[in-house]
């Protein structure tokens, strides 16, 4: 009875654990596939893989390496001054008395309510106005509007875990109040400043319902490059499964890596919300 | 002598101590005014700019396709929209998507969680795949499930489906069948979720109420009801306040999938108010709808907080 128990318990793990990496798995074989391995029937599990699609995809006509680099710029861009502005600004909110801090809270909290349809309406006629359409400062200033708070929020959550005394023991020795952020604070919060980052670029780097709107010729992300080779006439199966495996790397490696931290940059908003404040 | 020196130079002292410490307040409060004023105009600038923009849009007249029709119209477009069959459907497939996914994603994820902490080994590298879906792109996943998963006579789930005798069926092309599809694959992708949050409060209850209701000889059925359960309601609550936010505004993957196709058949209010606006062009309906979305986001968030507030008072 006890056996069966546990090997029960261990199939329905297996079963899920199957069901979950399956489709990225399939992805991957493909990927390594000729078109006349992947267009086999049955679908073929051994097959003799090749780096054909690869070589395509990368440097063949329909090259996604701008695509690419594309992705990068947005995601660095969009990192870099999402940090800038939410570190001092979460560290206030942590720390500092500052009239209003509730109200601040709040409504940067609110502003996560706003369908992100509604902001790239009016984003887009503003762009347009102005002429930054498919340009990389036009798309990185809207990405702000979903990296901001969820930034600033996290970072509270670092903030709120350093030490008071830290802060005392700077303010004894004199030293000034930018000092002490820059050169105790900062410093106790640095692994939180690098999940921050880690979540910012994957947010970034998968955002796609802005990035179908306002990119073009020249800003022009994996996420919508994929369309390339899918086409009413023809789909060129193993160089979009290589494309599809070329965006997953970045931000599976990342995934991994901040596999610890993954539940508290899933759920801050929501436990900031209703919780402690 | 130095105590009455101290003592008579007391008040001035203590005076300029409390001139001191208002000085100290005030620095503190433009320091910390200086800190957030940033972070606080942009979010104004790319949130709260926006939104009254696309109040003022929603009441105009605003054809991309027909620009000389432009102009003020008032709230002739939200008139319209109640109006509007595809409005209404458009707000039945938004229930139906949110509900379906995050009741699945709850229910399977807490299955999962509670199967896990059964499991002595392997648990790592079960929580190492969970983390595979929720990280990837939607639109990605879209393209995956789509092309490798979902094509008729080459995807893996139809390969399923013609060898368990039911045939290759049009996953995408049927109504119904294409619904179930994009319920199924925001399922897929977002139940790790779930799981991961569910499984992290259930190893933080305490073991002894276990301990003392098994010696109470509760079967596994009642500990479960009587204090999993309820222990891990406001987890819960979370979970399904935070999945119904996202599955509200979902987009890329059924983008990807369906562009909310066949037809209309998947296509929730989102899906509605983007293809109003981009696709037909139509910016200042677009943005009647988008106001409705929001809307709806707010009244079911606020009835989802009221419940909250009403368990863990």
């Amino acid at each position: 009875m006890r056996h069966l128990r546990s090997a029960a318990i261990l199939i329905g793990a297996l079963v899920f654990t199957f069901a979950w990496v399956f489709p990225i798995l399939w992805s991957v074989l493909n990927s390594f596939k000729t078109e006349q391995d992947i267009l086999a029937y049955p679908p073929k599990l051994f097959f003799e893989p090749t780096l054909a699609a690869y070589r395509q995809v990368l440097f063949g006509a329909q090259s996604i390496l701008p695509n690419v680099w594309s992705s990068i710029v947005i995601s660095v861009g969009t990192t870099v001054i999402t940090m800038i502005l939410a570190v001092p600004a979460a560290y206030a909110l942590a720390r500092l008395q500052v009239p209003g801090k509730k109200s601040a809270g709040f409504y940067i909290l609110v502003t996560q309510m706003l369908p992100p349809v509604g902001i790239i309406i009016p984003y887009f006629l503003a762009l347009r106005n102005i002429g930054w359409m498919d340009t990389y400062h036009g798309i990185i200033i809207i990405y702000l509007s979903f990296s901001l708070p969820f930034a600033i929020w996290l970072m509270v959550s670092y903030f709120e875990d350093v030490p008071w005394e830290m802060e005392e023991a700077a303010a004894v020795d004199g030293a000034g109040r930018l000092t002490t952020l820059w050169r105790i604070i900062i410093p106790q919060v640095k692994g939180g400043i690098a999940v921050t980052v880690v979540f910012v670029f994957l947010n970034a780097w998968n955002e796609f319902l802005f990035a179908v709107v306002l990119s073009g010729n020249t800003v022009r992300p994996v996420t919508i490059a994929m369309f390339n080779f899918v086409s009413v006439e023809q789909t060129l199966w193993a160089q979009l499964a290589a494309v599809s495996v070329v965006a997953m790397l970045p931000v599976v490696i990342l995934g991994i890596v901040a596999q610890q931290h993954i539940v508290k940059g899933l759920t801050v908003g929501a436990v900031k919300g209703g919780g402690r404040r | 002598m130095p105590e009455a020196g101290a003592f008579s130079s007391g008040e001035p002292d203590g005076l300029s101590a409390q001139n001191l410490d208002r000085l100290e307040r005030l620095r503190e409060k433009r320091f910390a005014g200086a800190l957030l004023a940033p972070a606080l105009l942009a979010l104004l600038a790319t949130t709260t700019f926006p939104l009254f923009f696309l109040v003022w849009i929603s009441a105009q007249r605003k054809d991309l396709a027909m620009p000389f029709m432009d102009g003020f119209v008032g709230l002739e477009n939200y008139r319209q929209l109640l109006g509007d069959p595809r409005f209404w459907e458009s707000l039945g497939l938004s229930m139906i998507y949110t509900v379906s996914t995050v009741v699945l994603q709850v229910a399977i994820g807490l299955a999962l969680a509670l199967l896990l902490m059964k499991m002595k080994r392997g648990q790592t590298l079960f929580r190492i795949i969970a983390i595979l879906p929720v990280v990837l792109s939607p639109a990605v996943v879209g393209m995956v499930w789509r092309s490798f998963m979902l094509t008729p006579e080459f995807g893996v789930i139809d390969y399923l489906s013609i060898t368990a005798g039911f045939g290759s069926r049009n996953w995408l092309g049927d109504p119904t069948l294409a619904m179930i599809s994009v319920i199924v694959i925001h399922t897929w992708q977002w139940t790790p979720f779930a799981f991961m949050v569910l499984l992290a409060s259930l190893a933080a209850l305490p073991e002894d109420i276990y301990e003392a209701a098994r010696i109470d000889r509760a079967n596994s059925w009642q500990r479960f009801t009587r204090i999993t359960l309820p222990l891990l309601r406001p987890a819960i609550v979370m979970v399904v306040i935070m999945r119904t936010m996202v599955a509200l505004t979902a987009f890329a993957a059924i983008y990807v999938v369906t562009a909310g196709g066949p037809g209309t058949a998947t296509e929730i209010l989102n899906l509605y108010a983007y293809r109003k606006s981009f696709t037909e062009l139509s910016l200042g309906y677009g943005s009647a709808l988008a106001v409705a979305l929001l809307i709806v986001t707010v009244l079911i968030s606020f009835v989802l907080f009221l419940l909250r507030r009403e368990r863990t008072a």
